[in-house]
């Protein structure tokens, strides 16, 4: 236990750290932009209408006291986290006043489900075929399936999700290209709302397996096959213990551990895979959020959605951490 | 292996499910009843907002501003219900007093708010006053540079009292894209601050009200007021659709095939190439031309604007010079593949223009003539427009008109016929040289051009910027296009960080001769300083006293007085001499619209409104619109 | 030639090495191609635009009036060049931190690893974004690949520096310590033969993250979009709505070669990775010793 603790105080000491590394980055990197806010908002506000040069300026020195640009360089910077250790944002500049932390609220839900979804069924699929194939070496089914993966498996997430969009899309439209739902739909109705999701989510979910299941299951598969030449296993399986027992507990949950951290390792990259893949299909979530961000020159926004996803996905990787000595007794905590 | 068969057996199930699912239809708001536009903002980051105004805050072209929201006057781009200038909430024209310092405006009674309260003076003074009053608000400053005060003294009266003349005051309150919409006087006041206050749900003034909108933005859903004939588009009659969606429908691949599977009635704009294949594939497809060039062309005008400031353009010789280097109707097929409406002069072709400006000019351009130190040349062809046609017809064949009056309808009324021999001589004579194959500025340096175009943003213009680059380059001068997408664009722009720019500093109404709208920011009296922030919309930061005299001229006169048109003239002419801008073309807009569920939108042949879905005059395509299916 | 015995000997029995080898020099040639093209890359309308292909146009043409073929090359070796200067820039950093931090242990391995284990946490791509966002129009081609170096080293790193802590244990590193040599000529002379190996196939994944990072950025219009790349091309057929108007070629043809590099440069990875395996290596390693 004490060994758990002081493994779970380096743990968070090491979280903060890359939290507090990686914002100042960000940080850092949003305000050396020289896009001004103030102009961009005027000129989104009078592209088309009628103004006049005079008003103009009158619009700017309103503008600079609303969206509150004041203050030094280093008072920016402490207000900026002290807000930040209340999870507020300030307000979203493309959006004003609306609150930046409720522009991301509203799409964070997507994202999250698409990642939950999609990496759980990854992550579970691809261990459990590849814990088979390595097991059962014969299998042709198995066999196809780890070229196929193998063969998708170094393709970018764009492109894979660029694929998918063309064969669902355009060759075979079966399959909704665009959107978390379809329009109008009834959301008081939750059953049919759910199975509008799930269907608009195939697609993205789709991409995001497709490219990621072939890393697990070549793990899992080499794994396998070193474990099942341990004496134990061979033991087993002359004792005449069944081989699917013998797969079950005594092969696929001793190769289970590396696959976790192997898990935690992969989430950021996991991430950016669902950001890119929201934007190819017009998915509602905090990857199509950032782009337009980005579009619309709104750095509190950039910095907003930039700082969560570095805290959620660090703060994932911690859990996993956290929780995995406890699942697996044989690892002693480092 | 029991699980890969039960993946399968799973697998074909969501299969299954997903075919049943994309053919079910929206609960309660029938696909024959309602009309669907493209929103070309996208998705909206802030969809409970509807609060137009504040600043940038929500969505707009949702079918807020276009459905939901009313003002005094409508200029329409093209012709109109009846007639260009449209009195909405206003009974009649502005009434100015002689020295236009004063606006009356009469109002029409018995037009309500969709929550049953009757629109009154109250809500315009209330407009004006509280914008004032909150400097951070959309329209605070036009508002408060100009008014003084305002006030109702009798029964459905309002008056204006202006802090300087201005004879031009009611354009703020008149429709071209965009104008100060009412305030519903009675809601507002309850929100604490106007400037923080969601106005949701909105209340509106038009012909619909809202009935849902999508929480992640993608699409909003008007349906039509029972009491329609309560408000101004009520004279035309009945509006068609009972309801009108404003959605999100993606990049231009998904709107083609949105549209292909008749889910989407009007696309807003897409890549010339989208609008071919629409014309072979679809067969319900209506377009503004029922022929090429198809688009409709705004009241806007692309050109390449150089950056006067900057020493290399300072002469007119070299100006013009690169103007003739320009081989259009290669722009014209890389831009708009053809499908382009060509304008040689600082007016956009477009609306009642051709007929105010383009064609009476016709014979000063041909007759126009330049001196390149060493001869004389006449630089207009007027038969540009037949030439592109011919060009295009082996492979368009009969979708390209063959009546003369058609073609220069769509290709425009002529451009400047490229003269690389005038332009060497122009060169030449501004002091250039030629050594080789490249070109050297009289301080012996490379002669170099960046010109500055949107990438992304607006790719047509992308793709004239380029090959405007292009042509320099071949002619031995070393250009090089430089991508400033969207907001770097518009920064740049203002701060005049750039040497020449395709854009636009000229727009207009379109069917009203008067220029202002545009022409009275390009008085020198508002070029900034090298450096400094220039105000839109003159970018080129050009300033001229012959210029100025007219725009002076025009501020005397009053809006309707048959002057406009001789200055707009002298205007023209003006740019033609000088060249501060190369204007190009219109800026053409593929509106594609699908007859499947709705007929009669406005074409070329029935011009009565602009069909591009995000201008508020688009309100009037309701009054028009049948339905197809019972 | 010891090397091209290896070689040899791996294309023999290896399957899969045959096949990447394969691929990746097919990539290549069609990257050699490029010094012939009789076309300016960056020029418009040289062609006719939209033609299928043909024998005249083995590949068709762009709807900007650009031969598919002869653009192709030039975006394949733009696209490969990127990839390699990354891998290149991110390998000299990764062999710094790896190593250092591995025989430096202490204080200093702590505090390169947490700077290493942001970077392995952080999601890179809002990052890169976030930079395409500062930098806009000046983020060329050249500026991206070194900004890509600079956030894809932290996993090799870490990989690089648990082989440098089994050497620093090691008689010769000690022995080394103790006839005076310092601490770079150790880590230089001493260990970095010993870590070439994990390099050399951390390069093929390397090359395949930074173009994948390429092709996303130029498709979504975050990179400038002047010089050719696969990416590039991608970009300028989907503003063409090239898929909807019919003109599958523009888009298919990039797509499959760049894909075909990726499968390619990925077997070469994993072949050699078996042929090299740190562990057996290491393990032989220890024996000699």
């Amino acid at each position: 236990m004490k060994a758990y603790l002081a493994y779970l105080s380096k743990r968070l000491v090491q979280f903060a750290v890359v939290v507090f590394v990686g914002i100042n980055i960000t940080y850092l990197v949003t305000h050396m932009t020289p896009i001004n806010p103030v102009e961009q908002s005027i000129s989104a506000a009078t592209t088309y209408g009628a103004t006049s040069p005079e008003a103009i300026e009158m619009m700017r020195q309103s503008l600079r006291q609303l969206y509150g640009l004041e203050g030094t360089p280093w008072e920016q910077y402490v207000s900026f986290w002290k807000r930040v250790l209340v999870g507020d944002f300030g307000p979203s500049l493309s959006a004003f006043p609306t609150p930046v932390s409720q522009l991301i609220l509203r799409a964070l839900p997507w994202t999250v489900g698409l990642l939950l979804v999609s990496t759980l069924l990854t992550w579970v699929l691809g261990n459990l075929l590849g814990g088979l194939a390595g097991y059962y070496r014969n299998s042709r089914v198995l066999k196809a399936f780890g070229v196929l993966s193998m063969g998708i498996h170094p393709i970018p997430y764009y492109v894979v999700a660029f694929v998918l969009l063309i064969i669902f899309g355009f060759l075979w439209p079966i399959l909704p290209i665009s959107g978390g739902a379809t329009m109008a739909s009834d959301r008081s109705n939750t059953f049919a709302f759910a199975l509008d999701v799930v269907v608009h989510s195939i697609l993205p979910v789709l991409s995001l397996m497709a490219v990621g299941i072939g890393g697990w299951f070549m793990g899992m598969r080499a794994l396998v096959s070193n474990i099942v030449t341990e004496d134990y296993v061979v033991y087993a399986e002359l004792a005449g213990v069944k081989r699917g027992k013998i797969l079950r507990s005594y092969v696929m949950r001793n190769a289970l551990g590396p696959q976790v951290t192997g898990l935690a390792l992969q989430l950021g990259a996991i991430f950016n895979g669902a950001i890119i893949t929201e934007q190819v299909f017009g998915y509602p979530g905090v990857g199509s959020l950032l782009i337009s961000a980005v579009h619309a020159g709104d750095y509190s926004l950039v910095l907003g959605i930039t700082t969560v996803s570095i805290v959620a996905v660090s703060a994932t990787v911690l859990l996993i951490d956290l929780l995995y000595p406890l699942i697996d007794p044989r690892v002693e905590a480092r | 292996m029991r699980f890969l068969r039960l993946l399968t057996v799973a697998t074909g199930l969501a299969l299954a499910a997903t075919t049943a699912m994309s053919q079910t239809n929206v609960p309660g708001v029938p696909r024959n009843e309602t009309i669907i536009l493209e929103n070309p903002e996208g998705t909206i980051k802030n969809p409970g907002w509807f609060n137009i105004w504040t600043i940038n805050a929500g969505g707009q072209y949702t079918g807020l501003h276009q459905l939901a929201l009313d003002t005094l006057w409508y200029i329409d781009p093209e012709r109109g219900l009846d007639g260009v200038w449209e009195n909405s909430l206003a009974a009649e024209k502005p009434i100015y007093n002689a020295d236009f310092t004063e606006m009356t405006v009469k109002l029409r009674p018995g037009i309500y708010w969709s929550d049953g309260v009757e629109f009154t003076p109250d809500d315009l003074v209330y407009t004006v006053e509280t914008q004032i009053k909150n400097p951070g608000m959309r329209w605070s400053a036009l508002l408060a540079l100009n008014v003084e005060s305002v006030s109702s003294p009798e029964p459905w009266t309002v008056v204006f009292k202006l802090k300087k003349p201005n004879s031009r005051f009611h354009s703020l309150f008149t429709v071209r894209f965009n104008a100060i919409w009412m305030m519903p006087k009675h809601i507002f006041e309850k929100a604490a601050d106007p400037q923080r206050f969601d106005f949701n749900p909105p209340v509106s003034l038009g012909a619909y009200k809202i009935h849902s909108f999508d929480p992640d933005g993608k699409w909003y859903i008007w349906q039509k007021r029972d009491d329609w004939q309560r408000t101004t588009l009520g004279r035309y009659g009945e509006p068609g659709p009972k309801f009108a969606a404003y959605i999100d429908p993606g990049p231009p691949d998904k709107r083609v095939i949105a549209q292909l599977n008749h889910n989407l009635d009007v696309v807003h704009d897409i890549a010339p190439e989208g609008m071919f294949t629409l014309t072979k594939q679809s067969p319900s497809l209506k377009t503004w031309f029922p022929n090429f060039p198809f688009a409709h062309p705004d009241p806007t005008l692309p050109s390449v604007i150089f950056n006067m400031q900057n020493p290399a353009f300072q002469n007119r010789d070299v100006r013009w010079a690169l103007a003739l280097l320009i081989d259009i109707k290669a722009v014209s097929m890389a831009s708009y593949r053809g499908a382009a409406t060509l304008s040689p002069i600082g007016i956009p072709p477009t609306g009642t223009h051709p007929d105010d400006y383009h064609i009476p000019l016709q014979e000063w351009l041909a007759s126009y003539e330049i001196d390149t130190g060493k001869s004389k040349v006449k630089p207009y062809d007027p038969t540009i427009g037949n030439q592109i046609a011919d060009m295009l017809r082996p492979t368009m064949k009969e979708q390209i008109p063959t009546d003369p009056a058609e073609i220069r309808k769509a290709f425009g009324y002529g451009w400047w016929k490229p003269n690389p021999q005038a332009a060497t001589e122009l060169l030449e004579k501004a002091g250039y040289t030629k050594r080789g194959n490249a070109w050297y500025t009289p301080d012996g340096k490379p002669f170099s051009i960046k010109l500055m175009v949107e990438g992304d943003s607006r790719p047509i213009l992308t793709r004239a910027g380029t090959m405007i680059v292009q042509q320099w380059r071949q002619f031995g001068i070393d250009a090089k296009t430089e991508v400033a997408q969207g907001t770097t664009m518009l920064d740049r722009r203002i701060a005049g960080d750039f040497e020449t720019l395709i854009s636009w500093s000229v727009e207009t109404y379109g069917g009203h001769p008067d220029l202002s709208f545009f022409l009275d920011s390009w008085h020198s009296q508002f070029v900034a300083a090298p450096g400094k922030t220039q105000s839109p919309r003159n970018w080129q930061r050009w300033s001229n006293p012959e210029l100025d005299k007219i725009i002076e001229e025009v501020r005397r006169i009053s809006f309707d007085d048959k002057r406009t048109v001789e200055l707009g003239r002298d205007y023209a002419k003006l740019i033609v001499r000088e060249m501060p801008i190369i204007p190009l073309m219109a800026y053409n807009v593929f509106t594609a619209m699908d007859e499947t569920y709705w007929t009669g939108y406005p074409t070329s042949e029935n011009p009565y409104a602009n069909p591009v879905p995000n201008w508020g005059n688009s309100r009037s395509m309701m009054v028009k619109l049948k339905p197809k299916q019972p | 030639m010891n090397t091209f015995r290896i070689f040899r000997d791996l294309f023999r029995y290896n399957g899969e090495f045959a096949i990447g080898l394969m691929l990746v020099l097919i990539v290549l040639a069609v990257a050699a191609c490029s010094f012939f093209s009789p076309y300016p890359p960056m020029d418009v309308y040289v062609v006719p635009p939209d033609v299928p292909p043909s024998w005249e146009y083995p590949l068709g043409t762009t709807s900007r009036g650009q031969d598919v073929f002869w653009q192709l090359t030039v975006a394949i070796r733009n696209t490969l060049l990127f990839g390699i200067v990354v891998a290149a820039l991110s390998r000299v950093i990764s062999l710094l931190v790896g190593l250092i931090s591995g025989y430096k242990g202490g204080w200093v391995d702590r505090v390169l690893m947490s700077i290493n284990d942001t970077f392995v946490v952080v999601p890179l791509f809002p990052i890169l974004v976030l930079f395409y966002f500062i930098m806009r129009d000046q983020m060329t081609w050249a500026m991206l690949a070194v900004i890509t170096a600079l956030l894809g080293w932290a996993y090799d790193a870490r990989l690089i520096r648990s082989i440098a802590m089994s050497l620093r244990t090691r008689e010769f590193t000690r022995q080394a310590v103790f006839s005076g040599m310092s601490t770079g000529k150790i880590v230089l002379q001493e260990h970095l033969p010993f870590v070439l190996p994990i390099v050399f196939s951390t390069t093929m994944n390397n090359i395949n993250w930074s173009i994948g990072i390429e092709v996303t950025l130029s498709v979504l219009g975050f990179t400038d979009i002047n010089t050719p790349t696969i990416g590039g091309m991608i970009y300028w057929a989907n503003q063409h709505t090239a898929l909807v108007s019919g003109i599958w070629w523009w888009i298919t043809f990039p797509v499959l070669l760049v894909i075909m590099l990726f499968i390619g440069l990925f077997l070469l990875a994993i072949s050699m990775n078996e042929y090299i395996d740190p562990r057996s290596r290491l393990s032989r390693l220890g024996g000699q010793a």
